[in-house]
């Protein structure tokens, strides 16, 4: 509190002409009045009195301050008058008064005191006392305070403001459905309460224009608690751990003291279920768990993808097989699932739902890592590593097609993932400089502008690379040749599980593919079985195995039974990325098994999709079969051995 | 030289009627006497240092008395900070 907070010109007169003590007193309450600092003049005046009669107020040094803390003042001010003549005020070293001080206190606080203090401190300095008493005008005796106070407070001129924003007690944010007014009413008024009950808040508006004044990570952890105002859904993974007030916006414009007086009580802490693996991830999470806990959210969000654009291509092989379009002249239709107008139409569906797939894998785990602004350049990366892109094909392609030899698969989207989250965490470092005014525009231009030119760069880079490993295998497959056989089945199969969808499975795919036109059609017989185990095998596991898997990998696990027989891999991938050290090697087993047993039966397959619609058409059909079944139960056992009980 | 550690009990700490009255008896006495508060040495015989030093409730403090009479001195300063300046 300064004085000059207390202190008006209409609350100074200079060169009083007072008589006596009982005249100064009059004047400097009369000054009080005309300030409009009293409720009652009479009950203040008989404070005054009071207060005098016990001792004096004078201290010396021509200087007097009659105070009285009473329920007749209505706001703590200050009023003071000079008197060259001098006043008798029966000062202790007997000199008349010439500069008298009367403070009017509330009965609450400690301002009395404080005020006392901080006029003793100053007025010590007798230089300082001469000029107030010689002063000429109230604004020059004010001015005089002014630096005075500001010469021997200096800190709080520069402190006062930032001391309040090193961190907040309360955080807060509010929302509403269309994001326009109630968001920013609910917002001024936790402010206003916040300043009203001394309690530092800061409040983010999630409104139609994007969030703004939005709560960093340190802000949320160094916070007592957190308020949400909101009728819609707000980002609460970020508060995982922290005590959380929930209530309707309307609350916050009507009831903001309650609320902040609600979270400081000590509000239930919130447990963020937003990652579904039901884990419950104290604050002090090992680094493994926090990798574990990005990507279940990446898994998580991914799953429906797979599942729904899985049996709608599923629905699309199986409306063909219905119209008899499984073969065309008895021979393998390279175009089954979408021969039809019937099947075609959810098939392309479930290829635009797969599409999606790994950008909102990459997506989700880099929005753990560094929250909403890692959305984008996390799924920006999950799309280039589904597509191929490299520099070379964007700079020379003059439709951006990517090179398929360069697609880096979902385990390069899982990199993606991460490299955004930490790209987009490392930008929020670099920026940190930047002042707070310009809050509002980093997570809507700065974030979304570097973020995703450094992880698109970075994603092309990657891909090329993954290109060359590519053709490394490919050449290798090629060298292998056909000399043997079975090793040659075994190594095709146990590819495809390796990545599904990545460089490997490509490969193998390929190869697969081109021995058909060869008329080598036991090389795709093996390879499409590779790529039929991994979700059967999981499927099993899930069926018989259950304490190894969560809830939510459990319930759709059956849909990956038939995803397997219609040899869509990706059924796999959630479960993969979930846990990809102990559930590929069991399906690579699991694939490799099968591969050898193709290769043992001697089972062909001309037909390059379509898994087990597709077997009227194979060679030994039901040693097909057969070695499906072995395949898949030698990868389930294998989950068996590798894979620990999940979080529950 | 003589020393005794307080808390504050009265409800407006050193405001004015309690330091003058602290001053006043202070200054009968011929020793020296120091309120230690906030890491600062206070003259207690003075008024106006001892306002200005800002000495609320539950404040601690040490009263260093030093010098003739410097017993007397600091059981009349221990007296009335520990009756809490009859407030």
């Amino acid at each position: 509190m300064r004085i000059t907070d207390l202190l008006k010109a209409e609350g100074i007169k200079i060169g009083a002409e007072v008589a006596d003590k009982a005249a100064a007193i009059d004047t400097l309450i009369s000054l009080h009045e005309a300030c409009g600092n009293l409720n009652d003049v009479a009950a203040f005046k008989e404070g005054i009195l009071n207060r005098e009669s016990q001792s004096t107020t004078a201290i010396g040094m021509e200087v007097a301050i009659p105070h009285a803390k009473s329920e007749a003042v209505k706001t703590p001010a200050l009023t003071a008058i000079t008197v060259p003549e001098g006043v008798d005020y029966d000062s202790p070293d007997k000199n008349p008064c010439k500069l008298l001080f009367m403070i009017a206190a509330t009965t609450d606080g400690d301002v009395h005191l404080e005020v006392l203090a901080r006029m003793m401190q100053m007025l010590m300095d007798t230089d300082f006392t001469d000029k107030l008493k010689a002063a000429k005008t109230p604004e020059e005796f004010l001015a005089l305070i002014d630096e005075k106070e500001t010469e021997k407070f200096p800190e709080e001129a520069v402190k006062a403001e930032p001391a309040k924003k090193e961190g907040y007690r309360v955080l807060a944010v509010t929302a509403c459905p269309t994001g326009i007014a109630h968001t920013y009413m609910a917002a001024e008024a936790l402010n206003k309460a916040g300043e009203k009950m001394g309690i530092t808040i800061k409040v983010e508006t999630d409104g139609s224009g994007g969030a703004k004044n939005v709560l960093t990570k340190k802000e949320i952890e160094e916070c007592d608690g957190i308020i949400i105002a909101a009728d819609k859904n707000v980002e609460m993974a970020r508060f995982n751990g922290k005590p959380v007030v929930k209530a309707p916006v309307a609350d916050g414009i009507h009831k903001p003291e309650e609320l902040i007086e609600k979270v400081l009580a000590g509000a239930p802490v919130y447990h963020s279920n937003e990652t579904d693996t039901s884990a419950d991830f104290g604050d002090n999470e090992s680094f493994g768990r926090k990798i574990y806990k990005h990507l279940m959210n990446g898994v998580s969000h991914m799953l429906p993808f797979v599942v729904g654009g899985g049996v709608l291509i599923a629905i699309g092989f199986l409306i063909d097989t219905i119209l008899g379009n499984a073969t065309v002249n008895g021979a393998a239709n390279g175009s089954f699932g979408f021969t039809s107008f019937a099947a075609s139409i959810p098939f392309w569906i479930g290829k635009i739902a797969f599409g999606m797939m790994l950008p909102i894998l990459s997506g989700y785990i880099a929005m753990s890592i560094a929250d909403r602004p890692g959305l984008l350049p996390g799924m920006l990366g999950g799309m280039i590593a589904a597509n191929g892109y490299t520099l070379k094909s964007m700079f020379e392609a003059q439709n951006l097609v990517g090179d398929s030899s360069a697609v880096s698969g979902f385990l390069g989207a899982l990199l993606a993932g991460f490299i955004a989250g930490i790209i987009v965490n490392l930008i929020k470092k670099a920026f940190n400089w930047l002042p707070k005014a310009m809050d509002g525009i980093k997570p809507v231009f700065i974030y979304p502008l570097l973020g995703s030119f450094l992880v698109g760069v970075v994603m092309c880079v990657i891909n090329p690379a993954i290109g060359l490993l590519n053709s490394a295998v490919s050449n290798g497959l090629t060298s292998l040749g056909t000399t043997s056989k079975l090793v040659l089945s075994i190594v095709l199969a146990g590819m495809m599980a390796i990545d599904m969808g990545g460089p490997f499975n490509k490969a193998a795919y390929v190869f697969g593919t081109a021995a058909i036109a060869d008329g080598n059609t036991w090389i795709m017989a093996a390879v499409m079985i590779g790529g039929m185990v991994p979700p059967i095998a999981i499927a099993l596991s899930t069926t018989f195995n259950k304490k190894k898997w969560t809830a939510e990998e459990i319930k759709s696990g059956p849909v990956n039974y038939l995803m397997g027989l219609c040899f869509i891999t990706e059924g796999a991938i959630p479960y993969a990325a979930s846990d990809p050290i102990r559930v590929i090697p069991s399906c690579i087993v699991g694939s490799a098994v099968a591969g050898a047993l193709t290769s043992i039966f001697n089972v062909t397959c001309p037909a390059p999709h379509g898994g087990i619609f597709t077997f009227i058409v194979c060679g030994n059909p039901w040693l097909y079969v057969v070695a499906l079944i072995g395949g898949s139960v030698a990868g389930a056992l294998m989950l068996a051995l590798l894979k620990k009980p999940a979080n529950k | 030289m003589v020393q005794k550690h307080f808390t504050v009990v009265n409800a407006q700490g050193f405001h004015m009627r309690p330091a003058t009255d602290f001053a006043n008896a202070m200054s009968k006495f011929g020793c020296s006497v120091v309120i230690k508060h906030n890491g600062r040495d206070v003259d207690g015989k003075s008024l106006m240092n001892i306002i200005a030093s800002c000495i609320k409730v539950g404040n601690e403090i040490d009263v260093i008395c030093d010098g003739e009479g410097e017993n007397e001195a600091l059981a009349k300063a221990a007296e009335m900070i520990e009756s809490g300046f009859g407030e």
